[in-house]
């Protein structure tokens, strides 16, 4: 049934932009038309709704894990710094002058940004002999406001023009960079990895989800597997990072709806999370190009705006049953 | 005009790329006034098909299609006009947003850098070279050369007013000033200043106390004279030398923040305002 959706998504999504184009002309452009137009949407539409759909997953996925961790329904992907971390990383990419290309420098700054920070989160709450929930937490608030001093201050110094600054801004309120179809395929490996490594984690998320007591009882070692299912979800919030910026409210809302559709168990909610995800980020994808031509709305701020509203309608109906 | 049979022409642009034209393009997006204003300058005003939506100037190209605006440039929206030249800058977004699709659907897309004078003539000729025009590309940029050579000779020898120019005004209270190493800086300098304030680190935004402190000969607003109005009766303001000798002047934003063949009026009209006693023309 999602799956069905999803597919019905990518292809709504395909034909939405500033020209709509009709099932016709996607048929031709995937057939290997040479005309302009279908040129524009095989090598650069297409690519870039499969790139959201991937992107949404991984942050269903992340969210999935982060509120398993945490126990918490307000726990969400870019909790414990990841966020800084890859903004700080974007803006070093996006205004400092580098050797490596900024195509290049930017998803791998982003990323190295987004997973550094937990690394960092992780390790100062294990020097403070904390690595339960309330100490990562305090830990990544803290980073995340050293972080984010850090990239302001970046922003302000290293931008000559005050307009440069939209580069950063836009970037941080997310948005699917376009990748090749080569970059693409390893997207798609990366996304796989990173499903199969959440479904490795199910099981004792599941153990842990009856609290820190019971399943130690049960004979998991908590505090370890906390650090390993942190490490593992950042990793997988870096890679969404480094190809779609930071896109709000996925990775909190995905995981909710699925659990409302196929119950809390981790095994059947981490793929139905990843395909709520891709759902909202090809969805929102397609209104950020087609809503306000010839503009495009950033993503973050589309899956916020039309996203709140949606969740805060299933939550109350959720609620009244 | 067409060089259909000529090899094709390879230029380098800002970003050192080099992009090839088989035959002088004809359907042309420009993003951002400044580049829009160098093609208009060149007579190349009828083929320009697309441009941004905060573009003012010249008046016949703004019924032109919108490929963009403060929300950032759709590819869609350019791709959609069919241009065989896009010509952008990279302010906001459009360098990152436009160069990667354009390259990987083969539109011919160059960047321009124009921080001084002497680029944006160098643009001028670019441009002209690019679009079969060469002569009248040269003819344009040095008769704006002739012009500013003219400020040179009239103001040489007399002493240089220190100057502040204000750009922009921040929420937090504090003040964007044209800086050293800009066009706008350049502006300043050719038409016969000298920067009012030492650029100090590496921050844009000075604070009004910096502005009082180092008391400028002449004080300038890029913008209306209400917002001048408005500035220098804040506390403190009435004090300056350059409010007290009536020399606190409103200059035009399009002459002096867009990098075009106009910021050459805003020279000459910034020189007239520097030094009053030499008529200019």
């Amino acid at each position: 049934m999602l799956g069905l959706a999803l597919g019905l998504a990518i292809v709504v999504a395909a034909a939405a932009g500033h020209d709509w184009a009709t099932p016709a002309d996607l048929w031709r452009a995937v057939s290997g038309d040479s005309d302009l137009r279908s040129r524009l949407l095989f090598e650069w539409r297409i690519p870039r709704v499969l790139a959201a759909g991937l992107v949404g997953a991984l942050l269903g996925l992340g969210g999935t894990i982060f509120q398993g961790v945490f126990r918490n329904p307000l726990a969400e992907p870019y909790l414990l710094g990841s966020a800084g971390g890859a903004a700080l990383g974007a803006t070093v990419a996006l205004l400092v002058p580098l050797a490596a290309p900024q195509s290049l420098a930017l998803p791998v700054l982003a990323f190295a940004g987004a997973w550094g920070a937990t690394v960092l989160v992780i390790g100062i709450s294990r020097v403070s002999g904390a690595v339960d929930a309330a100490g990562l937490l305090l830990a990544g608030v803290a980073v995340a406001a050293i972080l984010g001093a850090l990239r302001s201050f970046l922003m302000l110094a290293l931008s000559d023009e005050t307009v440069s600054l939209q580069i950063v801004l836009s970037w941080v309120l997310g948005g699917v960079q376009t990748p090749t179809w080569g970059l693409l395929g390893l997207l798609a490996l990366m996304s796989a990895a990173c499903l199969a490594l959440c479904l490795m984690l199910a099981g004792r998320l599941d153990v842990l989800g009856l609290g820190e007591t019971m399943a130690s009882a049960f004979g998991l070692d908590v505090r370890r597997f906390i650090a390993t299912a942190v490490l593992a979800g950042s990793v997988v919030v870096a890679v969404a990072v480094a190809f779609g910026g930071l896109v709000a409210f996925v990775g909190l809302a995905a995981p909710h709806i699925a659990r409302w559709l196929v119950g809390p168990l981790h095994r059947p909610l981490v793929p139905a999370s990843a395909l709520v995800g891709a759902i909202i980020v090809v969805l929102a994808d397609a209104i950020a190009r087609a809503a306000l031509p010839p503009a495009e709305i950033p993503l973050g701020l589309v899956t916020a705006i039309a996203g709140g509203p949606f969740f805060i309608l299933l939550l109350a109906r959720r609620l009244r049953t | 005009m067409r060089r259909a049979t000529a090899a094709p022409l390879m230029v380098r642009d800002a970003f050192d790329r080099t992009v090839s034209f088989a035959a002088p393009p004809q359907r042309i997006v420009t993003i951002f006034a400044s580049n829009t204003e160098i093609v208009a300058a060149l007579g190349l005003a009828q083929r320009i098909v697309g441009i941004e939506a905060f573009t003012r100037y010249p008046p016949e190209v703004l019924d032109r299609p919108l490929v963009g605006g403060r929300l950032g440039f759709s590819v869609d929206a350019v791709v959609a006009e069919r241009p065989d030249l896009v010509i952008v800058t990279p302010s906001r977004q459009a360098a990152n947003q436009l160069i990667d699709p354009m390259e990987r659907l083969g539109i011919p897309i160059i960047v321009l850098l124009q921080r001084t004078l002497a680029e944006i003539m160098a643009n001028i000729r670019l441009v002209g070279r690019i679009c079969g025009v060469a002569e009248r590309g040269e003819a344009v940029a040095s008769r704006l050369e002739a012009r500013m050579a003219k400020v040179r000779d009239k103001i040489g020898g007399l002493p240089a007013p220190s100057t502040i120019m204000i750009t922009g005004r921040l929420g937090n209270g504090l003040l964007l000033v044209a800086r050293d190493g800009t066009y706008t800086g350049d502006a300043i300098v050719r038409a016969g200043g000298r920067f009012g304030l030492e650029s100090r680190g590496v921050l844009a935004q000075i604070s009004p106390e910096a502005i009082l402190n180092a008391d400028p000969d002449v004080l300038l607003l890029a913008g209306s004279e209400t917002q001048l109005a408005d500035l220098i009766g804040r506390p403190g303001w009435l004090d300056l030398s350059a409010v007290r000798a009536k020399r606190a002047y409103a200059v035009s934003r399009a002459e002096l923040l867009i990098p075009g063949p106009r910021t050459v009026d805003g020279i000459e009209r910034l020189a007239r305002l520097f030094h009053p006693a030499v008529g200019q023309r």
